[in-house]
């Protein structure tokens, strides 16, 4: 889906805790996420740590639109993630 | 003795070439044109019932009339099996040779049996279908390996009309469709692969009985130079959607995209929202339903301090457990709103 989008002119930031499988189907902008069941924060943390984290994670994913790549790129969250 | 039902375009129905290429369906009984000499190839066990005729340009312009003209012809027939082609490098024919196949095993759950060039633009098509009622055989570019492509042609369709097991594309020659199937052998998986791991080592020649899909490049869309006063849509496939799941969408292997409106709301109230998706724990996406759709203006406003406004006034597009194939994929971006 991302790559059509991409196709079709529109930057992508692809979100995604399978970041190893978004690589390997050669998607453009690819943003780290957590974990499958909740990928875009951790519920493990405590509420001021999963906001600061998902705050992070959109962050991270409006860099990625605003990056030129040349080919498949991983986009890392900068806080540390997991429990 | 078996039937068998011919699909051809209006050149092997024998009626013109290009300039009939207009010509609706038509039904002609038994074999016809060029196309005869594949019952001459078929022999005794076989007759043709009905040969189906398309003209290149409408089958593509008229597809739907076409297609449903064509089924109700072979549901009338009540062949064994159906045999489109051969269509050689001619790349009209070898598309509708494909699809026709393709919505009659389908349909009528009859097997057939295409031929074509590996480079006809029918091929990709071929595999991303990927329909196990459905076989394309490899063939010469231009019709002087019509002798040939019959033979083979023959030789499958009498195989699949007597319902014999058909084996791997590797064993039987015709075109790898992608589909992993099960096999039985005498030697367990482990000792097949260290077979397979020393011959790599020993930089031998093996074969794995895996092959991956090999994804192409799509070219990078041009940044945004800055995320200021730019629409953004969420497109997710988390499964979030509202409560009650108005669009009725299956735990699993959707086929449609639904929009919903997210614009006057500030976040995704839990309760409000839920997850449908058999491939995932819903249970953190329920309780919170920005772990899928980060729906976050605070993180956005932030932004606006920093003299950055990112709008985030699109409804979001949801399809969970999405099972498309890339086709389908594209089809759905042409209908994604503009941003």
């Amino acid at each position: 889906m991302s790559k059509e989008l991409e196709k079709a002119g529109l930057p992508v930031a692809l979100i995604s805790a399978m970041f190893p499988v978004a690589q390997q189907v050669r998607a453009n902008r690819i943003v780290k996420g957590v974990s499958i069941p909740h990928p875009c924060g951790d519920p493990n943390l405590s509420k001021e740590l999963d906001a600061r984290l998902r705050r992070e994670i959109i962050e991270t994913a409006l860099r990625a639109l605003e990056a030129e790549v040349e080919g498949p790129t991983l986009f890392s969250p900068a806080i540390a993630t997991g429990g | 003795m078996i039937k068998i039902v011919h699909v051809v375009n209006q050149f092997f129905a024998g009626l013109g070439g290009e300039e009939k290429a207009g010509l609706p369906v038509g039904v002609i009984e038994g074999s016809a044109g060029a196309a005869r000499a594949l019952e001459t190839a078929l022999g005794g066990d076989a007759k043709i019932v009905c040969t189906i005729y398309v003209g290149d340009n409408y089958f593509h312009e008229h597809k739907e009339a076409a297609i449903k003209t064509i089924l109700d012809a072979v549901r009338a027939a009540g062949p064994e099996v159906l045999v489109a082609g051969p269509a050689f490098n001619s790349g009209r024919y070898g598309l509708s040779c494909v699809e026709i196949c393709n919505e009659v095993a389908n349909r009528i759950e009859v097997p057939c049996v295409t031929a074509m060039h590996q480079e006809n633009p029918g091929v990709g098509v071929y595999r991303e279908f990927a329909n196990s009622r459905l076989y394309c055989l490899p063939t010469a570019e231009t019709i002087t390996g019509m002798t040939d492509a019959l033979s083979r042609i023959t030789t499958l369709a009498m195989r699949l009309a007597r319902g014999e097991e058909i084996g791997s594309a590797r064993k039987e020659g015709y075109i790898g469709r992608g589909i992993r199937r099960l096999e039985k052998t005498d030697q367990r998986g482990a000792v097949r692969a260290l077979d397979m791991l020393l011959k790599k080592l020993n930089n031998q020649p093996f074969e794995t009985e895996l092959p991956m899909e090999i994804w192409d490049d799509a070219p990078p869309a041009p940044a945004l130079a800055q995320v200021k006063d730019r629409n953004i849509a969420l497109v997710t496939t988390s499964g979030v959607v509202p409560w009650g799941n108005p669009d009725k969408f299956k735990t699993y292997r959707n086929t449609y995209w639904r929009k919903y409106n997210i614009a006057e709301l500030k976040e995704l109230e839990p309760g409000k929202w839920e997850a449908v998706h058999g491939g995932y724990n819903v249970a953190y996406m329920n309780q919170n339903p920005h772990y899928g759709v980060p729906l976050m203006r605070s993180a956005l406003w932030k932004r606006k301090e920093r003299s950055v406004r990112a709008n985030c006034t699109r409804p979001i597009t949801s399809s969970p457990a999405i099972k498309v194939r890339r086709r389908s994929c594209a089809a759905s971006v042409r209908k994604l709103p503009q941003t």
